[in-house]
């Protein structure tokens, strides 16, 4: 399928179906003008109509989507989705013809043609969902408009995908595309190596095997939008003085992670990753052992002697696990402290960071939209994921200056104001290191390509010397 | 006859209704919800979403539903997989989950009648002590373990058979071996033991003084009245067998139902908890009253209570 | 039959059983070693080296070290009283509730065994891994909670098995007249039919231990296991196992050492439990 626009090479929205778009009335109105010639798999026209009915049904509190919030910064489309208004019209979106879409936002966003990349915004086809009701993505019934087309679907087990010969910008090289779903990495990775796929990717190359893998021809590793941290609950003790959860953060080696994680992790002191803009390496705790030692003693902890019983949480998963272990050996021999480790299985890891948070906790975060503004709103005050529980009201304005900033020289400078305020001032979080996808596909393609933001794009693929 | 059908169903109605409503306490009881996520939800969606799956009622109006919509058939929407019903998924998976429990089962069968027998007609010998040691190393070697070995020596290093790719003949071998090895050793070493006790009595003993060959006396003496035990186990274990094992699911790729033993779990995907559950209670009930319809064939002095 | 002749019988009977007996010293020594771990182990089970990640085998570290420099024989050894005071203290709990319950409904009989049976019936009708995973996450990750999940899971075994034993014990008495000479209920339990079942008993306690401790390796295989490297009493076989698992074509040290352990524990007590069976229990009921 593709949508509106799609992330460049520089992960910048470019166009697709839409040709062009118009930033009108200051950033509060947008209008999207389409191709004319993009078709459905069915011979029909894709038109504005079909966006503006994808995304009321998003918005449809009916639907029940998860990702609704997306597109909050249309008029009305909260209100819309809380049930407050039932009156799908009055939601800012609109087909003005059948190749112009209006969109009306609450306030000026940059980031929102950018948004557009993301699949839920891509356009349905009203006449189908409702003639198949929950079976519509069933093969057989589904209309797309991508480069390939749904032609098997067992689920939890394989799908298949063919070539669309009328696809709007040329018939991709391949005819047929297999996906398999497994679940075990060390299956797909004996698969790859059986020669029963062509490509695989992080979720099919357990850790250990990754130095392997590496050599392989056609490997290829990817540097991700995406960010792992360690985040201190600010308002429990003693983690509420900014000296310990400083010393905590310059207790940490973090050259050891890709050592310990056999990958390509990029360790960073910094929260905004690198590839983004303001990404700035300088910011940041760095690792020293006697200034955190001297930290920890001003703050009544010599040594660590006294240091109450504090908790890490993390929850199941390998990688999470070798990682949380290595840091607690380096507090251990840096500061003396032994903070206990608690392991939980997902979901009950996600109830006790709202009701029973631990002192410190592992997060991460990927890019929805790869500006800064994705990552460092994650810890304003009315972020719903910030589970420091610290509040700064410079930085939230900070952030607000820099969301509505166009001059990205500016923007940037307002952006490495506030990482030091989070990773060097107040220390709500300590960041540990960006992630990194290994790829690896069987030498006789090309073209395969995992983007920043772990999509999969499959329409340049071609068998090698064509 | 009809009586004791009739008996048994409601005695079986009575089971699957307790096994519900343990369950769904159980899993309610649980930490954490089906909507959790990493990136949490804005509460307007999380409303949504929980008025669509009447998830803000309170709980034991929710029971009540549930109960109503399972007489009339309805399993539920699964929460997980958007768009689809449990049914459907166990219309999807159970088949795969039957058929390799089928296969596993007819493996561990032919594996431990002949073991048992030779055991049993070479008592005390290097026969008997060997296969008896082979069994029991069978019940000893966890599935992870086993499974993983496998696909290392016979996917990775000699290229037999696949790995992963369900459905192809070479892809059914191993997770058939894996899961069929522990029920193989069990069976060998539970068959055996009764041949041995049934050799001991009086109307084999008379079997033999009338000069009948020992080959005759084990397999058509001993063996046919050694068989109520072995059916005993039986009935439980197919039921086991036949919904699906994690490990074996998830080691080797097989789109079954088993799995979902473990990730509804995960995901508190509270209508597949429920629906796997009653499957697996369901299946188990009829197959232990089969077991005892058998007996009753086999054996008319048991009466089936 | 005289209580010392009966035990004088019962060692004589497992001399022969060499397998059985071999067995016994094993896990007799596995189980020492695990227990006396912190004078044994040549280093600390948690810890972070960064300097020695995934070593081989050598002098100072005759298992190697795993994926963060620890010594993975220290490592073992803390391992093995985990998973074996979860593997007995499992079947132990099972024991206890079970044989009461089972001597409670065999004994009494009637309406009380007919209610009693039914609930077993469920127990028996629920999946146990499901139940088990739920009950671990309601009960909490450590040795306790994965001891009691087991534990709620496996008693029905002995309870069903004891119940069997006193239906066919109380004909017995019957037949004695124990009752008609006037002897108490408790007497007739503890001098008649307890020593009658102790058998049945011991031979299914014997095969409860490692199903647990496999139980145990399941879970840790899921990530569900026992896990806290510092912690004396954090770290199982299993969760080691796992760690290794995928390691396997790469640094199979860290799985091999792990896995034998269990595999060879389980398969000894195993071969105990069929030496013990022969002797205890010759006609096979189980």
């Amino acid at each position: 399928m593709v949508g509106l626009t799609e992330f460049d090479k520089n992960l910048r929205p470019a166009p697709v179906i839409a040709k062009s778009w118009d930033i009108l009335d200051g950033g509060k109105r947008i209008l999207f003008h389409l191709r004319e010639d993009v078709t459905w798999t069915d011979g029909k026209k894709v038109t504005a109509k079909d966006f503006e009915y994808s995304w009321k049904r998003l918005l449809n509190p009916k639907t029940a989507s998860e990702y609704a919030y997306i597109l909050f910064d249309i008029v009305n489309a909260e209100d819309y989705n809380q049930g407050k208004i039932t009156d799908a019209a009055l939601v800012g979106v609109r087909a003005q013809d059948d190749f112009a879409l209006e969109v009306h936002l609450k306030h000026p966003a940059a980031y929102f043609v950018a948004l557009t990349t993301f699949e839920v915004t891509y356009p349905q086809r009203q006449d189908i969902i409702e003639k198949f009701g929950t079976r519509w993505t069933a093969p057989g019934h589904i209309v797309s408009n991508g480069p390939f087309i749904l032609s098997s679907w067992k689920h939890e087990n394989e799908i298949q995908l063919k070539a669309n010969p009328n696809f709007f910008l040329s018939k991709p090289a391949i005819d047929r595309v297999e996906m398999f779903m497994v679940d075990e990495k060390t299956t797909a990775l004996a698969m790859y190596e059986q020669g029963q796929l062509d490509f695989i990717d992080n979720d099919s190359i357990p850790i250990f095997e990754k130095p392997r893998m590496a050599k392989l021809p056609g490997f290829k590793a990817v540097p991700q939008l995406r960010g792992y941290y360690y985040g201190f609950v600010t308002d429990r003790k003693p983690f509420h003085d900014v000296r310990v959860r400083k010393a905590f953060s310059m207790a940490i080696d973090r050259s050891v992670f890709p050592k310990i994680l056999h990958g390509a992790e990029r360790p960073t002191s910094s929260w905004i990753p690198p590839g983004m803009l303001a990404h700035n390496p300088k910011i940041g705790l760095t690792y020293n052992p006697p200034e955190a030692r001297r930290l920890l003693r001003e703050a009544g902890y010599p040594e660590g002697k006294g240091f109450p019983q504090v908790t890490l949480a993390y929850n199941t998963l390998e990688d999470h696990k070798t990682v949380a272990e290595a840091v607690q050996g380096m507090w251990k021999r840096n500061l003396g402290v032994l903070v206990r480790l608690d392991n939980q299985e997902w979901k009950v890891y996600l109830k006790k960071l709202k009701t029973d948070p631990p002192h410190v906790y592992r997060s991460g975060w990927g890019a929805d939209y790869p500006d800064p503004d994705n990552f460092m709103k994650l810890f304003s005050s009315l972020s719903g994921n910030n589970d420091t529980r610290w509040k700064n009201p410079q930085y939230d304005r900070l952030l607000d200056l820099a969301s509505k900033e166009f001059d990205e020289r500016k923007r940037k400078q307002l952006y490495d104001e506030a990482q030091r305020i989070l990773c060097e001032i107040d220390v709500p979080i300590m960041p540990l290191f960006t992630t990194t996808e290994y790829t690896v596909l069987n030498p006789r393609f090309t073209g395969l390509e995992v983007n920043s933001m772990a999509r999969l794009i499959l329409r340049d693929v071609k068998p090698k010397g064509n | 006859m009809l009586r004791f059908i009739l008996k048994r169903l409601l005695h079986g109605l009575a089971v699957l209704w307790v096994v519900a409503t343990l369950t769904f306490v159980l899993m309610h009881v649980t930490p954490g919800g089906p909507f959790d996520r990493e990136r949490r939800l804005p509460p307007e969606v999380l409303a949504n979403i929980a008025a669509k799956y009447h998830l803000d009622e309170p709980l034991i109006k929710q029971y009540g539903r549930y109960l109503r919509e399972l007489v009339q058939g309805d399993l539920g929407p699964s929460y997980k997989y958007v768009d689809r019903n449990v049914a459907d998924i166990v219309r999807d998976t159970l088949p795969v989950s039957t058929a390799l429990g089928l296969m596993s089962l007819a493996f561990a069968l032919l594996i431990s009648f002949p073991a048992a027998l030779f055991a049993a007609y070479y008592h005390n010998s290097w026969v008997d002590r060997g296969s008896m040691f082979l069994a029991t190393l069978g019940i000893s070697v966890p599935h992870f373990i086993l499974g993983a070995l496998l696909i290392w020596i016979f996917s990775v290093q000699l290229g037999w058979f696949q790995a992963g790719r369900w459905g192809q003949v070479t892809s059914v071998v191993l997770p058939t071996i894996t899961l069929g090895a522990a029920p193989a050793a069990y069976l060998s070493h539970l068959l055996r033991s009764t041949l041995l006790e049934t050799l001991g009595e009086d109307f084999i003993r008379t079997a033999r003084a009338k000069g009948l060959r020992e080959t005759v006396v084990i397999l058509k003496h001993a063996l046919r009245n050694s068989l109520i035990p072995t059916l005993t186990v039986l009935g439980p274990l197919v039921a086991a067998l036949i919904t699906g094992s994690f490990v074996i699911e998830y080691v080797f790729a097989v789109p079954g139902m088993g799995r979902f033993f473990i990730t509804a779990v995960t995901d508190r995907d509270y209508p597949m908890i429920m629906g796997v559950t009653l499957i697996y209670t369901a299946l188990l009930v009829s197959a232990n009253f089969l077991v005892d319809l058998f007996y009753s064939v086999l054996d008319p002095r048991i009466k089936a209570y | 039959m005289e209580s010392s002749e009966r035990i004088r019988r019962f060692w004589n009977s497992l001399g022969q059983q060499r397998i059985a007996l071999w067995s016994l010293t094993f896990i007799l020594v596995v189980s020492l070693s695990g227990f006396l771990a912190p004078l044994l182990a040549p280093y600390s089970p948690g810890g972070f080296e960064e300097k020695r990640i995934l070593e081989g085998p050598t002098r100072h570290h005759w298992m190697g070290t795993d994926q963060l420099g620890r010594d993975l024989f220290s490592r073992v050894l803390y391992g093995a009283r985990v998973s074996i005071t979860v593997g007995v203290g499992t079947a132990l709990m099972a024991l206890v509730i079970g044989t009461l319950y089972g001597l409670v409904s065999g004994y009494s009989g009637g309406v009380v065994d007919h209610f009693l049976m039914r609930v077993v019936d469920i127990f028996y009708g629920l999946p146990d891994l499901l139940i088990f995973i739920l009950l671990s996450l309601v009960l909490g990750r450590n040795i306790a909670g994965v001891l009691i999940a087991l534990g709620l899971v496996t008693w029905v075994r002995f309870a069903r098995i004891v119940r069997g034993q006193v239906l066919q014990a109380k004909e017995l008495i019957y037949v004695e007249g124990a009752r008609a000479m006037g002897a108490t209920r408790l007497r007739i339990v503890t001098r008649h039919i307890l020593p009658n079942i102790l058998g049945p008993i011991l031979v299914t306690l014997t095969f409860s231990i490692p199903a647990a401790i496999l139980a145990e390796s399941t879970l840790s295989f899921m990530g569900l296991g026992i896990n806290d490297p510092y912690n004396e009493w954090g770290t199982s076989w299993g969760t080691l196992a796992q760690d290794g698992w995928r390691a396997m074509r790469s640094y199979p040290h860290i799985l091999f050492f792990p896995a034998t352990s269990i595999f060879v524990t389980i398969l000894a007590f195993n071969f105990l439990g069929s030496g013990l069976r022969d002797i205890l229990d010759p006609k096979g009921n189980r």
